[in-house]
């Protein structure tokens, strides 16, 4: 079940009014039971593995809470991960890695014999796998407490809100929520609603608007000029963010409703003046799980200058796999390891450079923002590209700098929506760091009413309604 | 209960400021130069008739104008199905007199398009036919411009409409010469390749009968393509075929006519020069008259 679904609504319509009816334990099983179903909407085999991944990590849990003997605790740690990366593997990078060992077999003159299987991507794998496994190693490392109680680590793996595209919400931080009594409370649906309204403004009116511009560009990027297919770039920059932001605003602005609260996952990252402060302002819940279980265990920045940069690169490598079994996907974070170890090589020259311009601090950082945002969207490219082909076209495309003309664009009234709602979207996002919507629509019924209203009209006219699926299901 | 009171404001608020927003937006549409604008305002009566897809708006009016001394109106738009074309030829002969003749590019039976139907919303306080067909053919959206008079003007139909608000709409033809990467990929491309639907073929005879039954003269066409890229559409001539079958009517096939490079805009549809050509073929084999 999609959020911009009448499906999605009706379930709301009917799970909210009986969530705030029930207490205790039969709210559990609501949020489980009402979890399953938003889950099974799309495939009801999908809910296997989930169960099954879900009862693994509890019966695990609950051993290492009771073992003492290190080795035996080590090895129940072991097991965890290799169920856990075992199902993403084999559902997620099965194909894949046939696929390349068969290019790879190729490419040295051998003729391979090897099968593909027909699997599905089950939704949100890689979401709710790093989520219990992350409560394992917690575990294992006795920084949180295990959780006896099956239906509310069930619940916790499996919550509806963040399920398929996240926020991926600690152990640590979700547990403990789950034990308070929440009660209706007019404040947290006031600030809840405007998240899932902007949420919603940011996917239907934004994402979705670009969409067709950007896979027409993307889908034969040899017909077009190099400013359309910049232009595209651009849009694909936009895209992304408001359809990956734009969900997480839904399932925080849900979560928060339901008397839950999640970590922010995006902070304004197009505004970032260093692309390890990107980092810290995009998908924000999936570079501190990296860091906290992949970065740091590895040494992080402790061990000399050399170890700091492998480790910098294994991280982004990974997390560029973690998106999608596609090199394209590799190179992407690879793009970004390169970017982050470029700036700490040359930061402080630049900074020197900088200083010696005598430029105002509103200027470099204008610089900054632009430049980390070019790397940025340069990267884009081959994250959203098909293969390397394509995103080489796409490449070559714009950097012939052939028609650079207005005129050249194809599909003008694509072009003049996007550049409005982008611009809706940044002067909302530049007056917002000024005036702090979030407090005024909290403390300020009227301004509440006002831009509620707003925004839906501002969806109802540029909005649109084709209950189009966000990009990170498929991650 | 105090604390719930912004909700009621608030749907309020949006009611009035999306029916203000509507009537706002429509008495704007009402000002345009944009064909249906005048179509629905009573200002659109012309001698000839001009309907077809995208492939339709390579009949450049100026020129057919100039040369026939009469006046023309295409009613033609991006992807249009044939039964949304249908509905705008109905509500014209409603409206005004019977034109002389109504030329129809067939090719533009060959797709459904509930999504461009829908985005004729912004037309349908106009047309009971045409609200009709949104209704049957994109019920959701139907409904959703029932709720939200803004809803209504959410599409490129709209957005065309406010960009021909203080200028002619009679030269909206792609005009530039195909590139020489397309003209290199031609092998390459796959081709469009015609869908042959019933539905699709009753609703072109329908239109042909009602127009007929008018006494208004119609000549179907196929329009130019880029001669290398017919070749590869394989069921072209079935489809013509089906067509001359179901409307007991000869398509004049003009597919090959033209195979000069400079008069392509790309596969599918002739540039300025290319309709100029175009159009002096049909005033000489007598379509256009």
């Amino acid at each position: 079940m999609i959020f911009n679904s009448l499906a999605f609504f009706a379930f709301i319509g009917i799970f909210f009014p009986v969530y705030f009816m029930l207490k205790g334990k039969a709210r559990l099983w609501l949020c489980l039971v009402g979890s399953y179903f938003f889950y099974g909407w799309w495939d009801e085999r999908f809910l296997t593995l989930i169960i099954f991944s879900t009862l693994i990590d509890y019966s695990i849990g609950l051993m290492l809470d009771k073992e003492v003997v290190q080795k035996r605790r080590k090895r129940l740690l072991t097991i965890s991960m290799v169920v856990n990366l075992g199902f993403l593997g084999f559902f997620k990078y099965f194909n894949f890695f046939v696929e390349s060992f068969q290019d790879l077999v190729l490419s040295m003159g051998m003729t391979p014999s090897y099968n593909t299987l027909h699997i599905i991507l089950p939704m949100g794998i890689s979401f709710y796998t790093f989520q219990s496994m992350s409560y394992t190693i917690d575990v294992y490392y006795k920084k949180i407490p295990v959780e006896p109680d099956l239906v509310r680590f069930a619940t916790f793996i499996s919550f509806f809100p963040q399920l398929v595209a996240g926020p991926i919400v600690r152990a640590k931080e979700f547990l403990p929520q789950f034990k308070m009594d929440k009660k209706f409370d007019w404040n947290r649906f006031n600030s809840g609603t405007g998240q899932m309204l902007w949420g919603f403004f940011k996917k239907m009116v934004v994402a979705d608007s670009l969409a067709p511009f950007i896979d027409q560009c993307f889908a034969a990027p040899e017909t077009f000029s190099s400013l359309h297919l910049m232009v595209g770039v651009i849009f694909y920059s936009f895209q992304i963010y408001c359809d990956f932001s734009g969900y997480s605003d839904i399932a925080i602005g849900l979560a928060r409703t339901m008397g839950f609260d999640f970590p922010n996952n995006f902070r304004t990252p197009y505004f970032s003046t260093g692309f390890s402060e990107f980092w810290q302002r995009w998908h924000i819940t999936l570079s501190s799980w990296f860091r906290d279980y992949l970065y740091i265990p590895l040494g992080g920045s402790r061990n000399g200058t050399f170890n700091t940069y492998k480790n910098t690169m294994l991280t982004n490598l990974l997390s560029g796999l973690w998106h999608g079994a596609n090199w394209v996907f590799v190179f992407w974070g690879f793009l970004h390891g390169i970017y982050i170890i470029i700036q700490r090589v040359i930061g402080p020259y630049f900074g020197r450079l900088m200083d010696a311009m005598r430029l105002p601090k509103m200027g470099r950082a204008s610089v900054n923002i632009f430049l980390v945002y070019t790397a940025t969207c340069f990267a884009w490219i081959f994250f959203r590209a098909t293969d390397f082909g394509n995103a080489l076209d796409v490449i070559y495309g714009i950097g012939k700098f052939e028609n650079f003309t207005v005129s050249s664009i194809v599909n003008k009234f694509w072009f003049v929506k996007g550049v409005i709602v982008i611009g809706l979207l940044l002067l909302v996002e530049v007056a917002d760091l000024k005036f702090n919507f979030a407090h005024l629509v909290k403390k300020q019924p009227v301004f509440r009413a006002v831009s509620f209203a707003t925004v839906m009209m501002l969806i109802a006219f540029f909005g649109t309604f084709g209950s189009n699926a966000f990009i990170y299901f498929v991650f | 209960m105090r604390k719930a009171l912004w909700i009621p404001a608030c749907l309020l608020l949006f009611f009035v400021g999306d029916r203000l927003g509507g009537f706002i937006l429509s008495k704007i549409s009402a000002e345009s130069n944009f064909r249906y604008a005048r179509l629905y305002q009573g200002k659109a009566e012309a001698d000839i008739l001009l309907l077809g897809n995208s492939r339709g708006l390579i009949f450049y009016q100026p020129y057919i104008e100039e040369k026939t001394g009469k006046s023309t109106l295409n009613l033609s738009y991006n992807s249009m199905p044939i039964d949304l074309g249908r509905v705008m030829v109905s509500d014209y002969l409603k409206k005004y007199k019977a034109p002389e003749l109504l030329i129809i590019d067939v090719t533009m039976c060959d797709r459904h398009n509930e999504k461009l139907i829908a985005g004729f919303n912004t037309f349908s306080d106009y047309s009971e036919e045409l609200n009709n067909l949104i209704k049957e053919k994109s019920e959701k959206s139907w409904y959703a411009g029932k709720i939200s008079k803004l809803y209504q003007y959410n599409s490129e139909v709209f957005q065309r409409t406010l960009y021909y608000l203080r200028k002619s709409d009679e030269d909206w033809l792609n005009d530039q010469v195909i590139s020489p990467t397309m003209q290199a990929n031609v092998e390459q491309d796959s081709a469009v390749e015609l869908t042959i639907d019933d539905y699709l073929l009753t609703q072109l005879n329908d239109l042909v009968l009602l127009a007929e039954s008018k006494g208004v003269k119609v000549e179907l066409v196929a329009n130019p393509y880029y001669p290398p890229y017919v070749k590869k559409m394989h069921y072209f001539y079935d489809f013509i075929g089906r067509i001359n079958a179901k409307t007991n009517k000869k398509v004049r096939d003009y597919s090959r006519a033209l195979s000069e490079v400079n008069g392509f805009a790309d596969y599918q549809h002739l540039n300025k020069e290319g309709s100029k050509k175009y159009i002096d073929l049909l005033l000489e084999d007598g379509v256009l008259r």
